[in-house]
């Protein structure tokens, strides 16, 4: 009990009291291959020129700077994957929850209502992998909750169906 | 007009005066139907402190060497340039008030036609600057929504009593039913439901601070510790360095301290605080004085700051958030700063004032448990919450002690975090979100599934509160 989200399938996913079961939804799994892409792009050139760069004191300081950075890149690969298995978003009746973080643990719970606005976004990588990310914004600037590596279809659909919820449910400020 | 309102008294209790809901006695216009010019003087003001100071240089200037008058007629051109600027955008812009709607036009080049839909505005508020206020000039200001100063709207300047009867129109207006169907349909039912209760009330007075101890307590505080650190510092290097010369690289600081402390003293000398019939009416300023009125239902958070020191006096600070931001001079909004209803008060006065706002406001009566002494040293003894069914309170701080009002109809979200300490000692953070960047409330180091069932239910809560609120407003600055 003193450690809610201790796995990474999190207790939080787990009924509440008096409360039906959470269903948690999940990004979709290419949102890891994004990632790893993305961790890729930077470790290899950064190995390889560390390598080049560390052949001028000596070889074997090249070779070591190599392998330091691309075992870098590894353990980043293992945050990142682990971050990305943490995202979850549940649907409620009249609320929408996001939770998310590894170290650093957060739950979202934005009322369908108090949305003002929602964003699909997609960069060059996410689109080139059908992508997309959605956020949601409400007149409080801390209140932060996007939904990342949604398929760019689920991600629509999302958007139209809360832009709906939202504007059934409306509240003013 | 009626009454010199903005002259920095408070107004005694009003007559039941019937305000024209039309458009009435339109200020000087020589334009077509409707539509309204701001002062011609109001270039000058706008440009205000720029002005002074560009002509303190200029004159500077042509003292310091006399002989150049060659120099002179440059600058005199440099000069004549601006205020022909300034006069040709003074002739573009133009205002009138139709269907509910402020529209603001102005722009030579690039036609600039702005709307407010009144229904949506949070605050108005009369500002005069210190030239302003010589010239018997007034700017007035609408917040609205969205945090972005330059959405807000601004007609500066009119004059003085112009401005104050524009707003008691626009007041009326934004409260009253006329401000027909171009109205979101959400945010105006608590505003309609409250215009019999607001027609009729005398203004009461609710409390003004004390001129004499204002000053003390700004020097008690943060800002008045480095004051004094900094100005112990200058001393101590000129009495072991000796000459002038050390206290030299002090100046900067010290004015920047000095301006920090003159601009809070400035700001908020003489506030006075009057529940009127359209809302709660906030006075204050010596130089520059700003007259505010925060309509009803739209204060987003209340929070109350005792910093050490003061606590030693029995005094605190009550602050107050709206959203959209404070409109400073040069239009430069006014950003972390909330606004003090009361700058410095006594427990009691405070008390009053929240009692005023929310009719029984809940204390934070729910301690943390025990082993956030360990996340948490210095602020563990702070730390509790507590709610009912309109608002929650939550009290943190180390320091100073911050207690945080929310209506729970405000709440735009609500957030639980944890960090890693936390996880290892069972705790959890509950953020309570309201419109605005500046506050949140912020439940800090429950127990974590207690914190859990706060963000669980907190959503219900607030829907519960809002359709509550929608029958029978709450206080939030409504008289009684």
């Amino acid at each position: 009990m003193t450690d809610p989200g201790g796995a990474v399938g999190s207790p939080l996913a787990g009924p509440g009291p008096g409360e039906p079961e959470v269903r948690w939804l999940r990004p979709s799994p290419l949102l890891l291959r994004a990632r790893r892409i993305e961790v890729a792009a930077v470790t290899v050139p950064a190995a390889i020129i560390g390598g080049l760069a560390g052949q001028f004191a000596s070889a074997a300081a090249g070779i070591v700077i190599g392998v330091a950075l691309v075992l870098a890149g590894l353990v980043a690969e293992r945050i990142l994957a682990r971050r990305v298995a943490s995202w979850g978003y549940a649907e409620r009746n009249d609320d929408l929850m996001v939770r998310r973080g590894v170290l650093i643990r957060r739950l979202s719970v934005i009322p369908y209502g108090r949305m003002q606005f929602i964003d699909v976004t997609a960069g060059p990588l996410e689109r080139s992998l059908g992508l997309a990310t959605l956020r949601m914004h409400t007149a409080a600037a801390a209140s932060d909750a996007r939904i990342p590596g949604l398929e760019a279809a689920v991600a629509a659909a999302l958007r139209d169906q809360l832009a709906a919820l939202g504007e059934a449910q409306a509240a003013g400020l | 007009m009626t009454e010199p309102v903005a002259t920095g008294r408070p107004d005694g209790p009003l007559p039941a005066r019937t305000t024209p809901v039309v458009p009435a006695e339109p200020p000087p216009s020589r334009h077509n139907a409707g539509w309204h010019r701001l002062h011609p003087l109001s270039p000058l003001v706008r440009a205000g402190r720029r002005v002074m100071s560009l002509l303190a240089v200029l004159i500077g200037v042509a003292v310091l060497n006399q002989r150049q008058v060659g120099d002179l007629v440059g600058d005199l051109v440099v000069v004549a340039i601006a205020l022909a600027g300034g006069f040709v955008s003074w002739l573009v812009t133009r205002w009138q008030i139709a269907d509910g709607v402020l529209h603001v036009d102005t722009g030579l080049f690039r036609r600039d036609s702005r709307r407010f839909p009144l229904a949506q505005v949070q605050a108005v508020d009369v500002v005069q600057s210190g030239l302003a206020r010589l010239l018997g000039l007034a700017e007035l200001q609408l917040r609205v929504a969205g945090g972005d100063s330059a959405r807000g709207g601004r007609l500066a300047c009119l004059r003085l009593a112009d401005a104050e009867q524009l707003r008691r129109q626009l007041l009326t207006l934004t409260i009253g039913p006329a401000s027909g169907p171009s109205a979101p349909a959400a945010a105006m039912p608590i505003s309609r439901q409250i215009l019999p209760d607001l027609a009729g009330q005398p203004a009461r007075m609710l409390f003004r601070v004390r001129t004499s101890r204002l000053p003390i307590a700004i020097l008690l505080t943060s800002a008045g510790a480095i004051a004094l650190f900094v100005v112990a510092g200058a001393w101590l290097s000129a009495q072991f360095i000796g000459p002038v010369g050390a206290i030299a690289p002090f100046l900067p600081v010290v004015a920047g301290v000095g301006a920090k402390l003159w601009r809070q003293f400035n700001g908020e000398y003489g506030t006075t605080v009057v529940a009127g019939r359209d809302g709660i009416r906030l006075r204050s300023g010596l130089i520059e004085t700003t007259a505010e009125t925060i309509r009803p239902g739209r204060i987003q958070a209340v929070r109350l700051a005792e910093p050490l020191v003061w606590r030693a006096f029995g005094w605190c600070r009550l602050e107050i958030d709206v959203a959209g931001a404070r409109q400073r001079a040069e239009n430069r909004s006014e950003g972390q700063q909330l606004r003090a209803l009361i700058p410095v008060g006594t427990r009691t006065e405070a008390d009053l004032l929240l009692g005023e706002l929310m009719a029984s406001p809940p204390r934070p009566a729910k301690p943390a448990p025990v082993r956030a002494r360990w996340k948490a040293p210095l602020s563990y003894h702070f730390l509790s919450w507590s709610t009912d069914d309109r608002y929650i309170v939550a009290a943190r701080g180390r320091v100073c002690r911050k207690t945080t009002w929310v209506p729970l109809a405000k709440v735009q979200s609500v957030r639980w975090v944890q960090g890693p300490l936390q996880r290892r000692l069972g705790l959890a953070t509950v953020h309570v979100d309201v419109a605005g960047r500046r506050v949140s409330a912020k439940i800090e180091n429950r127990d974590s599934a207690e914190a859990l069932q706060i963000v669980r239910s907190l959503p219900d809560l607030a829907r519960a509160a809002r359709s509550l609120d929608s029958q029978n407003p709450g206080r939030l600055t409504l008289p009684t």
